[in-house]
């Protein structure tokens, strides 16, 4: 990578030091950064670590009245009980499929877009576009499942009416496991997309603008402008944020995709927490939807761990 | 410079410090393990009950979660006066209706209930009513002249093992029938419907016979939505005779699914769907986009709640100033008549012992609640103050508030009454200017000698309770794609095989064992 | 500047524009329909369905909206919390992704790794309830603020733009006799408006969208912020509210569609007004340049 005016940093940390004093000196003379991460620590500590002992109750017959200490420990009873769910490798694999649809079809969506709009150099249509694409990511999943509802619905709905009106037939969109995924993906994108852009705008704004002009006095195209100036300064930040996107593996966004789902696409369209919203949640089963909930962390630090692991390998700088 | 920085340097160790410090203070102030919070009094206001008996004047506090229904905050006009009644402090908990079962379930989890809990019912504690967590009530009841009105059939289906630990709030045993536009019918010249087959004929009718004469094939006879209970699924099924979620049969227990009069009920289902008589998205249609195809006139026949009647019509008339619509009950099946039935309780209310301590304060609620259940008190609750808020007319209550008061000061407190005009003396019903709506009122009591009861409804399955929701699924699931199409009989048989294969034949077990020990 | 008008990059940018203006078109006509339904009579947008351009124009759905304090109160609630939440992260996360951005930091990847871990798991419900309550922060607004004070994903983006900050700055500033709290405030906070005001962003739309927290740590219902009152209305109105149980739509009929989408658009207008005004700081990465010059 060759980028003259501003280097980020390369990942090589500071020479080894295996001699204690120096270590502890150093320590020293950073003494008022890790001052600065106290508060920081103490909150995750607090909120976050504090808390996690009710991982626990996964291994236990959780009665609230009994508390931790005082419930029946039972195990990996749960976990077997999830492994052996007739429909555990069903779910398993629409959670699976429906992450390689947000992967590979939402995920270079924000990207493109914004590199879209950086593009742009009449500065006030920029900002407007901006802020109309970002605007679907506060209608709630419910507001967008009913007018996708009013569009797709078979009774009077504006698309099938419109396809009956160039003389084709009407289509099942909202009842049919075909349809399922390519409507789930396609809401998140209609809602995620222009919210996604934000972040990359803002690497974008990061770079010297000096760079262009450089690019440009060796007669570098658009294309080959953003290709070698744009896309090396927002690389860092795509690599994070993919890493993150893979750790999410199993968190698909229950409320959406339960508002989805229906007796005709559950094939398709049962994920975890939808089925432990019908199985369990609902009668205050607490040990049995923790399972499912610590089975799905764990299958995301895994992921995590191996993405991060990868993107060393790769030179890159990971989160860790 | 140097200043600038000194300052800036201070200033920003200043802040980091607070923030230090009030964290560290607050990890200080009581995190001893973690806390298992069994026996930790209610949240806010919860420990006032603890021990102290208040002197007789000073009013005695009671802190209550109950279900909020409308948008707005509820105000505090109503309490009040029930306050000084009963000579109480009434501390709210509202809690949104959407969300009640999230906060009911960590408040329970955390140790932090109040001391009157409402809830659907006792599902959520179920063990914990085992292991004594809340408080028995039903030997009490007899001391109070108003809660010894409460209806022991009633009771006993709240019971857990046979024993009652909570007051109920009076729902009518079944409200369910068809609304219809009348007009269209008399268009064509159809009498009310008697009979299932005759209300397949409307449904037909009123799709392919231009009910409303404009010449367009525009129409559709039924407008269902994705609820197989409150829709029109279940309420069919019963007019077909189909049992109320289980039939007993000697001693022993059955399904719904299971009988002849299930499978009528998917065929008379598959049989307008196909033809296009209902509308095609039902499994996925909201309770508004239903009524909307209704009062569009786009649809005929509504099969629910028959008092929607009210809401309906009013809709209708702001679209079709001529449609009008009326209500019929008692369809008449190949098995005869007949309405499946809830188990006569809205909602329960439940005193845990972790906020109520002493059996003293218990009286006390118990009082309170028997206070709540003189006509008076009952009539001020649902109907708010007789002259502001409604008035009599022909002994009964006539609304005469706008709908911000009405949600604002009045339905609000619906939600926390017990009992209903069936258990109190002298509460007033409602009066209605629309005549379909008073019909419908007339049916509702009507359903009364038809009703189909859940034989389950007092008794418990370990199985329903772990894994009822799954099992249930895969029959509503299989339901649907059968009156879609997508499978035969012989597809719903093997969904039945699977129910029973993953502890359906249990339940069965479970339910016929519960059902002949009480015998 | 070198202006580049090759025809090349004019079609470029015409077709750029082009595409652009279809995808800001098709993101904006939901918003359209909420709004043109918001101003509409109940029965249009019952017959009507999908309304772009309404026929009747009425104002009922708001003035019945406004006719109690309920909406007012909550929108100022929501915004106090807002406010004074997004400062509190920023504050805290500012420090904290500073102080990980610095490579020389012993501990650093344990403690980034400790911060992802939390990403993935967490103790549920139940137990962050209990901190809170030991805390004494039910009924307290800071108890829609401190538990979610700062937020991993945030806390990892800010220090990564931190940490493609140009290495040169930190030394020179040490010579002019810094001391690191001096760098971050006087020297990296100033050279990263794009990217506090990317995360003030995030951190203030998590705050406007409270509501699970207030549902749970609030039992006092005139402190619920404006998501809580709009979601109700949102879960009435299309119908979803359980119909067993204690709900009796005979007593209660659902809102209107139009009180619906007015709510929606008053609970959205203000949140979607922060982020044009936020703009002006993602132009100003150019400062960078300039002050290596």
């Amino acid at each position: 990578m060759n980028q003259p005016a501003s280097a980020p940093r390369t990942g090589t940390p500071g020479p080894v030091i295996s001699h204690r004093g120096e270590r502890l000196r150093r320590i020293m003379k950073n003494r008022y950064l890790y001052l600065m991460i106290l508060p920081g620590a103490l909150f995750f500590l607090l909120f976050k670590y504090l808390p996690m002992w009710g991982l626990v109750i996964s291994f236990q017959d959780y009665q609230p009245y009994l508390g931790i200490t005082g419930s029946n420990w039972v195990g990996f009873k749960h976990f077997e009980r999830l492994f052996n769910e007739p429909t555990f490798w069903m779910i398993f694999r629409n959670t699976i499929v429906l992450f390689a649809y947000n992967l590979f079809f939402f995920f270079p969506i924000p990207i493109i877009l914004a590199l879209m709009l950086n593009e742009v150099r009449l500065l006030m249509f920029k900002r407007i576009v901006q802020t109309i694409v970002y605007i679907p990511h506060f209608m709630s999943w419910v507001i967008i499942a009913s007018i996708s509802f009013v569009m797709l619905t078979l009774d009077g709905g504006i698309i099938n009416e419109l396809l009956v009106f160039f003389g084709f037939s009407k289509i099942n969109f909202l009842l049919s496991s075909d349809w399922f995924r390519p409507m789930y993906i396609l809401q998140v994108i209609w809602r995620e997309a222009g919210w996604g852009t934000i972040v990359y705008l803002a690497a974008i704004a990061a770079v010297d603008p000096q760079q262009y002009e450089a690019a440009r006095m060796d007669g570098a195209s658009r294309f080959r402008q953003i290709w070698h100036v744009t896309l090396p300064a927002i690389r860092s930040v795509i690599i994070i944020l993919l890493i993150l996107k893979i750790g999410d593996v199993l968190e698909l966004g229950f409320e959406h995709v339960y508002l989805l789902l229906n007796s005709m696409n559950r094939e398709v369209a049962e994920i975890f927490d939808t089925y432990v919203y019908t199985a369990g949640l609902r009668n205050g089963q607490f040990s049995y939807s923790t399972a499912v909930g610590f089975f799905k962390s764990f299958v995301g630090l895994i992921m995590i761990v191996f993405a991060n692991w990868l993107a060393k390998k790769f030179g890159e700088e990971g989160i860790y | 410079m140097n200043s600038t920085k000194k300052r800036l340097r201070i200033l920003t160790m200043c802040i980091a410090v607070i923030m230090t410090c009030s964290l560290m203070a607050a990890c200080s102030s009581g995190n001893n393990g973690g806390g298992t919070g069994t026996n930790t009094p209610a949240g806010e206001g919860g420990t006032n009950a603890e021990g102290t008996a208040p002197a007789d004047d000073t009013p005695f506090e009671i802190t209550m979660m109950v279900t909020q229904h409308s948008a707005e905050v509820p105000s505090n006009v109503i309490p009040q006066l029930i306050e000084e009644k009963t000579n109480t402090k009434i501390k709210f908990q509202w809690v949104p209706d959407g969300s009640y079962d999230e906060k009911l379930n960590a408040a329970f989890a955390t140790g932090s209930l109040p001391m009157i809990v409402s809830a659907k019912n006792t599902d959520f504690a179920k063990d914990a009513i085992r292991a004594d967590q809340f408080w028995e009530i039903g030997p009490l009841l007899s001391e109070y002249e108003n809660l010894s009105n409460l209806n022991p059939e009633v009771l006993n289906n709240t019971a857990v093992d046979g024993k009652i630990y909570t007051l109920y709030m009076e729902r009518p045993l079944s409200r369910q029938g068809v609304i219809y536009r009348k007009d269209w019918a008399d268009n064509l010249g159809l009498s009310e419907p008697k009979t299932t087959d005759d209300l397949k004929e409307m449904i037909r009718a009123f799709t392919q016979d231009d009910p409303d004469g404009n010449g367009q094939d525009d129409t559709i006879g039924l407008s269902d939505r994705s609820d197989l209970i409150y829709g029109a699924f279940k309420t069919v099924s019963s007019y077909f005779g189909t049992p109320n979620y289980w039939s007993v049969e000697g001693d022993t227990f059955q399904p719904e699914f299971m009988h002849e009069a299930y499978m009528d009920t998917l065929n008379f289902f598959r049989d307008i769907h196909s033809q296009g008589f209902m509308n095609q998205d039902f499994p996925v249609t909201s309770k508004t986009d239903q009524i909307d195809l209704l009062v569009n006139g786009k649809a005929g026949v509504y099969i629910g709640s028959m008092p929607d009647v009210l809401t309906l019509s009013n809709q209708l008339a702001d679209m079709n100033p001529d449609g009008e619509l009326t209500v019929v009950n008692g369809i008449e099946g190949p098995r005869g008549k007949g309405i499946w039935a809830i188990p006569g309780y809205g909602s329960v209310v439940l005193f845990p012992k972790s906020a109520v301590k002493t059996e003293e304060d218990l009286h006390k609620i118990l009082a309170f609640y028997n206070e709540l259940m003189s006509a008076e008190s009952a009539n001020l609750l649902t109907w708010g103050i007789e002259g502001e808020h409604y008035e009599i007319k022909d002994g009964l209550a006539n609304k005469t508030v706008d709908q911000v008061t009405d949600n604002t000061h009045v339905k609000p407190h619906n939600a926390w009454a017990i009992g209903g005009p069936a258990t109190i003396e002298g509460m007033l019903k409602g009066y209605f200017e629309l005549p379909a709506r008073a019909l419908a009122e007339e049916l509702v009591a009507a359903n009364d000698e038809m009703l189909i009861h859940d034989p389950s409804a007092p008794l418990d399955s370990p199985t329903y309770i772990e894994r009822g929701g799954a099992l249930q699924q895969i029959i509503t699931d299989a339901t649907y794609q059968y009156v879609l199409g997508d499978i035969d009989e012989a597809g719903f048989q093997k969904a039945v095989d699977r129910w029973r294969a993953e502890g359906g034949d249990q339940m069965i077990q479970e339910y016929t064992e519960a059902y002949q020990a009480i015998q | 500047m070198v202006e580049d008008r090759t025809w090349g990059n004019r079609i470029f940018g015409a077709v750029n524009m082009l595409l652009l203006t279809l995808i800001a078109l098709v993101t904006l006509l939901p918003f359209i329909h909420v709004l043109a339904g918001s101003l509409t009579t109940a029965a249009e947008m019952s017959a009507k369905k999908f309304i772009l351009f309404p026929t009747t124009i009425s104002l009922d759905a708001y003035a019945y909206i406004f006719s109690t304090n309920t909406i007012l109160r909550a929108m100022l609630i929501s915004i106090g919390v807002t406010v004074g939440g997004t400062f509190i992260s920023m504050f805290l996360s500012s420090l904290m992704a500073y102080g990980l951005s610095r490579r020389d930091l012993d501990g650093r990847r344990t403690i980034m790794f400790m911060v992802v871990f939390t990403m993935l798991f967490n103790g549920g419900m139940i137990p962050t309830f209990l901190v809170v309550k030991e805390l004494g922060l039910i009924d307290n607004y800071m108890a829609l603020i401190l538990p979610v004070a700062i937020n991993a994903f945030n806390l990892i983006i800010l220090r990564s733009f931190f940490q493609n900050l140009p290495e040169g700055l930190e030394e020179s500033a040490k010579i002019d006799g810094c001391n690191d709290f001096g760098i971050l405030f006087r020297i990296v906070l100033p050279l990263s408006m794009p990217a506090l005001a990317t995360i003030s962003l995030f951190y203030a739309v998590t705050y406007w969208n409270t509501y699970i927290h207030a549902i749970l740590y609030l039992n006092d219902s005139t402190m619920y912020p404006m998501q809580v009152v709009l979601r109700q209305i949102v879960i009435l109105a299309t119908g979803m509210s359980n119909e067993s149980g204690a709900f009796d739509a005979d007593y209660i009929a659902p809102p209107e569609q139009t009180i619906k989408m007015a709510v929606i658009v008053v609970a959205t207008v203000p949140i979607l007004l922060v982020y044009p005004f936020l703009q002006k700081y993602f132009a100003k990465g150019a400062l960078l340049g300039s002050i290596k010059g």
